[in-house]
């Protein structure tokens, strides 16, 4: 009867879900306003240091284990904030990109396949860090480098330059990757 | 009168799906979804008409209703794969990380709905239609699962669909959900709530077909929104400028 129940609702919570998304779809990136207005500035350089091992170790080696703790959490609060921007950025380049992909221009195209081939992987990885820092605030004194997403967004940001100059070569692409 | 009319209407309304697929050249697109549709139109015609004639016995309309429920049943995947197929060739990357994380998902949600049919207590005399029910549940399971997989998966990855994807996707995910719950009572209970159930999943069914008439015949979105009419004024070469060196700082 449990399971039968815990059916029925999950079936109804996904017919609400269903309805939902049939009201509203994804967003649309029509113009670089549209891609400025959605683009959430991300400072790669603050979240290497939020994130990187060495500045754990020293901090972990110079503050008693509870004021380790505070401390630890509140950078990995803040790396998370990052990794969320970097997400939703990536969610945006990933519409761009779509939209580049129909292009008539075969090295545009091109370029809109690379960059979202390279969105889609940052924002598999911007999950699973999201996944690791949410389980590193509850332990707080484990390994928590996401280097790997800072290079990644690197990649995919120099990408999304590229093509916006192959489509605007009279102008630029964004200020706030 | 309102259970001939939700019995009838949806299969006319099939009728009016089928020629759109035609008429919008999209039978070589969505080939199973065709079959599908052509599939439930015939089934209706037979079946109706043996509902209607006195010389079918009960034993031989189940018998077809058994066969042409389980044709339904596997079309209805094929659409899915169908409609995921579309979605993931749009994207190297898909096909690549999507696929294995679907075949995974399917394997989970076959395991929860079999454990579920295995472990789901008897409460109907007529052992095979019991059966039926459950195992029906099981595929409803799995059915709903994945479309729902597949709605936040590229929701999340805020992958753009195709107008009439979406809508096939969602008129599918309408029937499968009201049809799980109506299993999975029908599976506790059994005759009890059979009438409103009965409504209730013929309804959910003329919703669906709604759906798909609506999605076929809306006109395309614009596969290129215009990025070249964007205003003169942007600033994206110090855009990027200015990101070049924030991130080599």
């Amino acid at each position: 009867m449990i399971s039968t129940l815990i059916i029925v609702l999950l079936a109804l919570l996904s017919l609400v879900f269903l309805l939902r998304l049939a009201k509203g779809r994804a967003v649309d990136i029509k113009s670089p306003d549209d891609l400025r207005s959605h683009i959430r500035p991300v400072d790669v350089q603050a979240f290497r240091n939020l994130t990187n091992p060495n500045e754990e170790e020293f901090l972990h080696a110079y503050l008693s284990p509870s004021e380790f703790r505070t401390v630890q959490r509140a950078r990995l609060r803040a790396a998370l904030e990052y990794v969320f921007c970097v997400a939703n950025n990536a969610a945006v380049l990933i519409r761009m990109a779509e939209d580049a992909r129909h292009s008539t221009d075969p090295s545009v195209a091109e370029a809109g396949q690379k960059l979202a081939d390279s969105a889609l992987r940052l924002r598999l990885y911007a999950f699973q860090a999201s996944a690791k820092l949410y389980l590193a605030m509850i332990y707080p004194t484990g390994r928590t480098s996401s280097y790997e997403l800072a290079e990644q967004y690197e990649r995919m940001t120099r990408q999304g330059i590229l093509l916006g100059r192959m489509r605007f070569p009279a102008r630029g692409i964004s200020s706030a990757l | 009168m309102l259970f001939y009319y939700l019995w009838v209407a949806p299969h006319l309304l099939l009728l009016g799906v089928t020629y759109a697929l035609f008429r919008r050249r999209l039978a070589a697109v969505f080939p199973l979804f065709l079959a599908y549709t052509v599939l439930e139109v015939v089934q209706f015609a037979f079946l109706f008409t043996f509902s209607l004639v006195r010389y079918v016995s009960v034993d031989t309309y189940f018998y077809l209703y058994c066969v042409a429920f389980g044709l339904s049943t596997i079309l209805r995947f094929g659409i899915l794969l169908e409609i995921m197929g579309h979605l993931f060739k749009k994207y190297r990357f898909l096909e690549t990380m999507g696929k294995p994380i679907f075949r995974w998902l399917t394997v989970g949600l076959l395991l929860v709905g079999l454990g579920l049919a295995v472990n789901a207590r008897e409460v109907n005399p007529d052992h095979t239609l019991w059966l039926l029910v459950v195992l029906n549940r099981a595929a409803l399971i799995l059915q709903t699962g994945l479309l729902v997989s597949l709605f936040v998966f590229s929701r999340y990855f805020n992958l753009s669909w195709r107008n009439q994807d979406f809508g096939i996707a969602l008129g599918l995910g309408v029937y499968a959900t009201v049809d799980l719950v109506d299993a999975a009572i029908r599976s506790q209970t059994w005759l009890i709530y059979s009438n409103a159930l009965n409504y209730m999943g013929m309804a959910a069914y003329h919703c669906s077909v709604l759906v798909w008439l609506f999605y076929l015949l809306a006109p395309e979105r614009a596969a290129q929104p215009n990025l070249e009419n964007v205003p003169e004024h942007n600033e994206m070469e110090a855009w990027s400028q200015e990101l070049e060196r924030l991130l080599h700082r």
